[in-house]
């Protein structure tokens, strides 16, 4: 028997002439492209027509790499808000924006201190776009933290983590502490004071890791010396832009593959205890992925990024950044990160080998293996009483332990100190930097009498209420070594003057915060009673509260 | 084809040498995941931020007995003169101690703070006394100390922070010679001083 060739072009542009054997080549690479649609099927997919029999589209997904982690159909009754709240499809997209602007961030990124924040005040001011692709990269960090969070309680809430999905979830796990991982890595990266000392502290927790030989070999494993330097900084660049999106990748194809050999878990009440009909749909309840889910997705894509740009386009949110790193001053009030205050909460109870390693490790290994010890089949609100009252419970104790890890909690200093740092913090512009150039009149201005400042300058005026809101509020006796120590009568006086230019055209003014109290001791500096703090501002400093 | 469906009993050769060359590889990763970590730990020398440092004759850079401390960005340290005040509040003992200045519970930096006469860290409130000694918050210890060498004009040690664990005066504060004005301070960063627990303040005298 002889086979016949294949069709050479020639052959194919002497039977069907040159037009017709161009159009076919185009079908068929079409059809390669998308792993088996013609062109004719991708604009029935667009029109919204039905499909042809046999269905063409469901060949993405079992002959294409990509497709083949998406199902082919979902079930009609997780196509709605309620029960997924979209929330995994969300965390997906919040990840992938994270992977294109981090692609573009590296562009002008160089993970050497002394070179690093340069590159930030570069990225910020030069770079075209530059402050848009940060905020958006920042913004999309957040947003994947809370949605992966979000994503987690909404799993435990449907009861989804339950047989046959067990493992699905402990992926799901994994893929949180990467999150986080990914998040906090990456805090690190602008060198500035937030940076340093924020992680400076959640790298100290490694250090409490028991024994103490293993937790100072983690240490300085991740920070590559006692103190973060160099290179630590290099090390959590490389953790952040290689090491953990490589093994996050891999385990979101593992939690992807799960939930298709799983199928989409039913709404609780649709389905009888111990069952799971989330494979079995019925033809009439079936919504196919192409194109329904797919446009759906876009769409939300969409949303997402829509929900990023405006707040950044109205310069409602910018990501912020302090001073460069100092590794010989903390600010007051340092913490953490925000997705790691209740951590922080936890660490001022005491032993930090307990509350930062031991009690979330604990936490963890439940919360990895909780599938496991559940062995309520029912997934039903009405059957799963304690389940649900366990997680309202933790969810009060992590925003209680949250609280615990804000700088208001038992952080006590001198309430001196505390004046001068809410009005004029020293990594942030703060209300008195905020005032309008022209409404900072020379002069001294005192919160005793806040009224005594000009009506044409009401923003002062509003700045020197907020003070002495602030100072009200503030505790008039503390106790230092048990000994109580009063701090009665206590006011601020603002004095402003001009540092350069004229009386009639400054430049720049010179701003004096006073703070005074009954016994006040000599200011060494100054040499006169009283605590004094003090700033520049510029006619064009353009501080907003926003922080930039 | 009968024999292939009975489970074999006991080891067969070549199921041994299979796990012979499974163990091997296991235990060639090992080698490898050993090899990496040694690879990945820095090396550094122990107090390589000034290892031992002259910082000046006690004349010019003591601070007065119970006077605030005074800071040395370089070493990362306190200087303190503790008198007869600071002793009865903290540990008891006089004299001249050098603390690094970084906070012992999460690697912050704490500062003195004048008017509440103790030194504050800025982020969980750990505060301790002007000797160091612990006095609340959620820090584990004391403050650690670095060694202190007292040295004449001659370059001859007049007087050393004991820096033998065990020895009922560990890391305790040098006494300052009489009419020892030209002696020189030297701080030995390289040799740290964990007090390894909280000497509870318990009121003062």
């Amino acid at each position: 028997m002889r086979l016949e060739p294949f069709a050479t072009l020639n052959d194919m542009r002497k039977q069907y002439g040159i037009r017709k054997t161009i159009l076919i080549k185009v079908d068929e690479s079409v059809e390669r492209f998308t792993a088996g649609l013609r062109i004719n099927d991708v604009r029935g997919v667009l029109r919204g027509d039905p499909p042809a029999k046999p269905n063409p589209r469901v060949k993405p997904h079992t002959e294409g790499a990509w497709f083949h982690i998406w199902p082919t159909f979902y079930h009609e009754a997780v196509t709605k808000f309620y029960p997924t709240f979209k929330l995994g499809m969300i965390t997906t997209i919040f990840f992938i924006i994270e992977i294109i602007t981090g692609l573009f961030l590296m562009l002008y990124y160089t993970p050497a201190p002394g070179i690093s924040y340069d590159n930030m005040l570069r990225i910020l001011s030069t770079v075209p776009l530059g402050q848009f692709v940060r905020d958006i990269h920042r913004l999309a960090a957040e947003g994947m933290v809370i949605a992966v969070w979000l994503h987690m309680g909404r799993t435990f809430l449907t009861g989804s983590y339950k047989k046959p999905r067990q493992f699905t979830w402990a992926t799901g796990v994994i893929l949180l502490l990467l999150t986080i991982a990914l998040s906090y890595t990456g805090y690190l990266l602008p060198w500035d004071q937030l940076a340093y000392w924020a992680v400076t502290i959640g790298a100290s927790m490694a250090d409490a890791f028991p024994p103490p030989e293993v937790g100072k070999a983690i240490g300085l494993l991740l920070k590559g010396a006692p103190d973060l330097g160099a290179g630590g900084l290099l090390r959590f660049y490389l953790l952040h832009v290689f090491a953990l999106p490589l093994i996050a990748i891999i385990f979101v194809f593992v939690h992807y593959y799960k939930v298709i050999r799983h199928g989409h878990s039913l709404p609780p009440g649709l389905e009888n205890i111990g069952e799971d009909n989330a494979r079995k749909v019925p033809p009439d309840r079936r919504v196919p992925f192409l194109p329904d889910i797919l446009t759906n997705e876009l769409l939300w894509f969409g949303l997402i990024m829509a929900a990023m740009i405006v707040p950044i386009a109205l310069n409602l949110y910018h990501a912020p950044l302090e001073h460069a790193a100092n590794s010989q001053s903390t600010p007051l009030h340092t913490v953490a990160p925000w997705y790691f205050l209740f951590v922080q909460g936890w660490l001022k109870l005491g032993d930090k080998t307990f509350w930062g390693v031991i009690f979330p490790t604990i936490l963890i290994g439940l919360l990895l293996f909780w599938p496991y010890i559940d062995y309520n089949p029912s997934r039903r609100y009405g059957d799963r009483k304690i389940a649900l009252m366990a997680m309202m419970v933790t969810i009060g104790l992590l925003v209680v332990s949250s609280y615990m890890g804000t700088p208001g909690f038992s952080v006590v200093t001198a309430p001196q100190l505390e004046v001068g740092f809410h009005a004029l913090p020293p990594e942030q512009p703060g209300p008195i930097r905020s005032i309008a150039f022209d409404q900072l009149l020379v002069g001294t201005w005192s919160t005793q009498d806040p009224s005594a400042v000009p009506g044409n300058a009401l923003e002062l005026q509003a700045v020197m209420r907020e003070i002495k809101s602030e100072i009200d509020s503030l505790p008039k006796t503390i106790l230092v070594n048990n000994q109580p120590v009063n701090y009665f009568n206590m006011y601020a006086e603002l004095t402003i003057e001009v540092a350069q230019g004229t009386p009639d055209n400054p430049t720049l003014k010179h701003i004096v915060l006073a703070v005074h109290w009954d016994g006040e001791p000599i200011d060494l500096v100054r040499n006169q009673p009283g605590y004094f703090t003090d700033t520049f501002v510029h006619k064009d400093s353009k501080y907003t509260a926003s922080g930039e | 084809m009968a024999d292939q469906a009975t489970p074999a009993r006991g080891i067969t050769r070549r199921e041994f040498l299979n796990y012979v060359a499974l163990a091997s590889m296991a235990l060639f990763t090992a080698e490898v995941g050993g090899a990496i970590l040694a690879f990945s730990l820095p090396r550094f020398r122990e107090g390589e931020f000034g290892g031992t440092k002259s910082i000046g004759t006690i004349g010019d850079r003591l601070p007065p007995a119970d006077s605030a401390p005074v800071a040395y960005a370089d070493i990362k340290t306190w200087i303190v003169n503790i008198g007869p005040e600071a002793a009865s509040k903290g540990g008891g003992k006089q004299g001249l101690v050098a603390l690094y200045k970084v906070c012992v519970h999460l690697g912050c930096l704490y500062a003195w703070v004048d008017s509440n006469q103790r030194f504050e860290c800025p982020c969980h409130g750990s505060k301790y006394q002007l000797d160091g000694t612990y006095l609340e918050g959620p820090a584990p210890r004391d403050l650690d100390r670095f060694a202190v060498i007292i040295k004449d004009d001659q370059g001859t040690t007049i007087a050393q922070t004991v820096t033998i664990s065990g020895d009922p005066n560990y890391g305790a504060p040098i006494q300052i010679p009489d009419n020892a004005s030209n002696y020189t301070i030297v701080v030995d960063t390289g040799n740290k001083i964990d007090l390894g627990k909280r000497h509870y303040y318990t009121g003062g005298a």
